[in-house]
């Protein structure tokens, strides 16, 4: 049966998912690290090899993201909006609404029962409504993406933020280190900093449920439980949740 | 009689001594973390420079981010009001200033030496000397050099992101291209220009205009500015001292609406000495 590729060339991240007849049949995720071609290419190697298979075995590429014109097989471009409204349909059939927190951007898009795009805000002007505003602090603080959502739920007195400016911020944190404050209650405050943001752009969707949260940002548990506080709604995040876009560019692909 | 200005910025630390004639001493020092709490050192390098001791002077306004962690000023007056005047003292003709400050930049209109309006973003990096400084360190040029620099291109590339951070990745991306370093810069100054301008035209920029600051020192970005404007602007000589200069000018008035017997009293009250309290969350609180 054929194999079909999924690859989803990000500004931080490369992830490629192989799957055949519908099925994930492996998946792989890599750093960029300042060359798309390379990240792209070894993105792919990487779940090949789990799979045990070779590139001759791939019948199709589908491919979205910022990287993916560096691709250097044939592929079919598809847009992270589809690809993301798919792959999370794919995994949560349920979902309707779906945020998506990147390094670069930030998306609301509304899921149709059938997996396609109904509708779609973003937010890619400014680094304060990203999931690169995490990787600023955590880079302050010392720490990975997923200990800042361990640590986030230990806060007593989370940070406030005067500023959501992701340089401002960096500023703030460090001030904030040097006088003394616990870890955990910089990075509560800055969930609630970004989650604010983030939520202002999905209200102006009416959130549906069932709503999913994808991407880097839900890596961050942290972040997802701010952000079911102040949407008021429970969030579902996938168990891979930066792979949704490979998946759907994979299903996507299948189809053409 | 003599009198001072201090402009306790976000970056760098200003003091103004003048009499009613002249400017006695003018002191720039940055603000570290240390000196928003030392403000009365920066003080100490002014008097000496005027020669004058802590006792002559008979009446001190604060001004800036850090003004209230001056326990030895008589007043607190706001930045915009000390640009204004400073800028007023220097060049009657000016009607706009637009001030590019390390942490925020200002929009300020003058109407027959008052103010009129203003406009200030405070809340993103973009448009601020911050964007300057994230820039020149990630390509590995002295802040004092991009300016000049800048000026060498030939052929400015674009950047597209106004956010200082997403600006910061592409400058680098054309740098891993190989875009020759003064042609980013240029490309920066323009970005960082039109996003000023942008806010600026909201109270209307009218003739003169006058760019105080850091951000005046960059000439790169001045003739930015001014290519955006249509028209040439006017630089202080000493564009960092303007609030200073305001405050001392307001210091001046004020010791006029008061008593010498008040004015005695008051100078044997005041010490110079350091701030008992810092709370950074608070300060910026009060504007």
């Amino acid at each position: 049966m054929p194999y079909v590729a999924g690859l989803d060339i990000g500004s931080a991240i490369s992830k490629a998912v192989i799957m055949q007849n519908g099925a994930i049949i492996s998946a792989g995720i890599r750093p960029i690290e300042g060359n798309f071609a390379l990240s792209a290419e070894s993105v792919l190697t990487e779940a090949l090899q789990k799979a045990k298979l070779t590139h001759s075995d791939i019948k199709r590429i589908g491919a979205c993201g910022l990287g993916a014109a560096f691709i250097s097989q044939p592929f079919t471009k598809i847009t992270e909006i589809s690809c993301q409204s798919r792959g999370v349909h794919y995994l949560i059939p349920t979902v309707r609404t779906l945020i998506e927190v990147g390094n670069q951007s930030s998306r609301v898009i509304k899921v149709s029962p059938k997996g396609k795009v109904a509708d779609c805000l973003v937010s890619d002007k400014c680094a304060a409504g990203s999931g690169r505003i995490l990787q600023i602090i955590a880079k302050v603080l010392g720490v990975t993406i997923r200990e800042m959502g361990e640590l986030s739920l230990q806060a007593t007195r989370p940070a406030k933020f005067t500023t959501g400016c992701a340089v401002f911020l960096e500023t703030e944190a460090i001030s904030r280190v040097a006088e003394g404050m616990a870890k955990e209650d910089i990075i509560a405050g800055l969930h609630q900093t970004l989650a604010a943001k983030i939520c202002a752009m999905a209200q102006r969707m009416k959130v549906e449920e069932d709503c999913a949260m994808t991407g880097g940002g839900a890596v961050d548990i942290g972040l997802v439980k701010t952000m079911e506080k102040q949407i008021g709604k429970n969030i579902i995040t996938p168990e891979e949740p930066l792979s949704t876009a490979a998946i759907g560019a994979a299903l996507i692909a299948a189809e053409k | 009689m003599f009198f001072a200005g201090l402009d306790i910025g976000s970056t760098i630390t200003k003091v103004v001594i003048k009499n009613q004639k002249q400017i006695c001493a003018t002191v720039i020092k940055p603000t570290g973390a240390e000196h928003r709490r030392l403000a009365h050192k920066v003080m100490e390098d002014a008097l000496a420079e005027a020669g004058v001791p802590f006792e002559k002077i008979d009446y001190i306004v604060a001004t800036g981010y850090g003004r209230i962690n001056v326990p030895f000023a008589d007043h607190q007056v706001t930045e915009i009001t000390c640009h204004m005047r400073g800028v007023n003292w220097l060049f009657p003709e000016v009607k706009t200033i637009i001030d590019i400050g390390g942490q925020d930049s200002k929009g300020i209109k003058v109407k027959n030496g008052k103010l009129s309006n203003f406009i200030m973003n405070d809340k993103c990096a973009a448009g601020t000397g911050r964007f300057l400084e994230v820039i020149s360190d990630v390509l590995g040029v002295r802040l004092e050099d991009i300016g000049e620099l800048s000026l060498r291109s030939t052929r400015p590339s674009d950047i597209s992101s106004l956010c200082t951070v997403f600006a910061e990745q592409e400058a680098l991306l054309r740098l891993s291209e190989g875009t020759p370093v003064e042609d980013i810069l240029a490309g920066i100054h323009k970005a960082n220009a039109s996003r000023i301008y942008s806010m600026v035209s909201k109270i209307n920029i009218e003739k003169e205009v006058a760019i105080t600051g850091g951000g005046a020192k960059n000439i790169g970005l001045c003739k930015a500015l001014e290519e955006k404007i249509g028209f040439p602007a006017i630089v202080p000589p000493e564009p960092l001292i303007t609030g200073a200069l305001g405050a001392a000018l307001i210091a001046g008035e004020e010791i006029e609406k008061i008593s010498a017997d008040e004015l005695k009293q008051r100078a044997k009250e005041r010490h110079l000495e350091a701030v008992t309290f810092f709370d950074d969350e608070s300060n910026r609180g009060r504007t």
